[in-house]
């Protein structure tokens, strides 16, 4: 579609169109499933997002059969990611954090691959859909809170978002109480959401603008030999930022749970 | 659908809905069958790397007391051939004092010899030469006396004045000085 329109210009309703092309098609492709009134259809971003999980299980999977003690290429990549996790990832604080690494280091590799899928034209770039990110948002916010609870007690928990030592107690723990809870339950994982997907869908959009720019202007004008390489060069970007926002994305969980794990000794 | 280009696809509840059914399989999926074979395979790879660093240690240790060992023994070797050098050359020397002395001792008895054999032959060159001058000296007086003489009381006469003459001689030789 793109390449019929290379050599003419046009309107910009059509550039925004072909901009959002990716997006627009989320939906498409869909198998209709409703339970009630909740739409479950299977479209394109669910089926992208099964393509990740699938690549991301048969990733490590394979790599978990083919262990030898002399380790080849892919193996090296398997254990150095499980070696990662448990590095970089799990037991930052407590090395009871290790207990978690299946979890956060599952959700590093589920989104890195989702984000590196996302990248190959054509597919949907899962990552950058604000339904997805808050879903795995409300996975982390889940775990860790249920965590801190189940470690220190309910009331210990809530009390712990108070920090100690409160100047002018009647006003000041009522409202630290609302902060630090607004924090806990609703800034973190928010903020976890907002991050990937706002990362994975600029880091998309800015490429698409740069060819864009091609559309608007004409193949045959300057714009291609500035906006091609640009194009390239935020692309090559966009890999790294795949795997930086995955690593961020997974490291902040594993710190809220290992925080939370802590949360009745720090105060 | 909040917004018709699908950047804000909020709420998407299909994909919410099969992310959470995917996750919790995917999730389940690698905690049974796939990470704990890494893990042990990376524990024990540990283990292995941990056993060759002993062993390359011990190794290594062993090496440094045989080198030592090896080390003394030279010494010793040496030391022990030092001590036998230095025995045979006392040996060797006194070997040669006494080569040496013997020797020397030798050429003392052959010299003595020699002195003895000499006094003999003078001492019975002396004699035969008094024989001759007693026999000569008698001769000759019985010639002038025109008779003969009693040759041992002459004899005998003869021998005391030679007697007396070597004394003299010998007597005059110490007083020259020689």
């Amino acid at each position: 579609m793109m390449g019929a329109l290379a050599f003419m210009q046009v309107s910009q309703e059509e550039l925004k169109k072909e901009i959002l092309h990716t997006w627009e098609t989320g939906r498409d492709w869909a198998i209709p499933i409703q339970i009630g009134p909740v739409d479950i259809s299977i479209n394109k971003a669910v089926w992208f997002m099964f393509f990740g999980a699938a690549v991301t299980f048969l990733l490590l999977f394979v790599g978990s059969r083919l262990l030898k003690s002399r380790p080849g290429a892919y193996q090296v990549i398997v254990e150095e990611l499980y070696g990662f996790g448990r590095n970089q990832l799990a037991g930052q604080m407590t090395q009871e954090g290790q207990k978690f690494l299946p979890f956060t280091l599952s959700l590093f590799v589920f989104i890195l691959v989702l984000n590196l899928i996302g990248l190959v034209p054509g597919a949907y770039p899962v990552t950058s859909n604000i339904s997805f990110t808050l879903g795995l948002a409300a996975f982390a916010v889940i775990t860790y809170n249920f965590v801190g609870i189940k470690r220190n007690g309910l009331g210990t928990y809530l009390k712990s978002l108070v920090p100690p030592g409160m100047p002018a107690k009647p006003i000041m723990v009522p409202f630290m109480f609302f902060v630090e809870g607004l924090q806990q339950f609703i800034t973190q994982p928010l903020t976890l959401a907002m991050r990937l997907y706002a990362n994975i869908l600029a880091g998309h959009l800015i490429i698409f603008v740069f060819l864009g720019l091609i559309l608007y202007f004409g193949a045959l004008s300057v714009v291609p030999l500035l906006s091609v390489p640009m194009a390239v060069v935020f692309y090559a970007f966009e890999i790294f930022v795949a795997f930086i926002q995955a690593y961020i994305f997974a490291i902040l969980t594993q710190v809220y749970i290992e925080l939370a794990m802590n949360a009745g000794e720090d105060h | 659908m909040l917004d018709p280009t699908g950047i804000f696809d909020l709420p998407n509840t299909s994909l919410i809905f099969w992310e959470i059914i995917t996750f919790l399989i995917l999730l389940g999926l690698l905690y049974w069958f796939v990470y704990p074979p890494i893990r042990d395979q990376i524990q024990q790879r540990q283990r292995t790397i941990e056993q060759s660093i002993d062993e390359a240690e011990k190794t290594r240790k062993e090496a440094r007391e045989l080198l030592q060992e090896y080390r003394e023994q030279i010494k010793e070797a040496r030391e022990e051939g030092r001590q036998i050098r230095e025995e045979a050359r006392q040996e060797g020397e006194a070997q040669r004092e006494r080569a040496k002395k013997d020797a020397r001792e030798e050429a003392d008895r052959i010299v003595a010899r020699a002195r003895e054999e000499i006094q003999r032959e003078r001492e019975s060159a002396v004699r035969e030469v008094r024989q001759e001058v007693t026999g000569m000296v008698i001769q000759a007086s019985e010639q002038i006396l025109g008779r003969s003489i009693d040759r041992d009381e002459h004899g005998r006469l003869i021998s005391d004045a030679l007697d007396e003459l070597e004394a003299d001689v010998a007597a005059a030789g110490s007083r020259s000085g020689r």
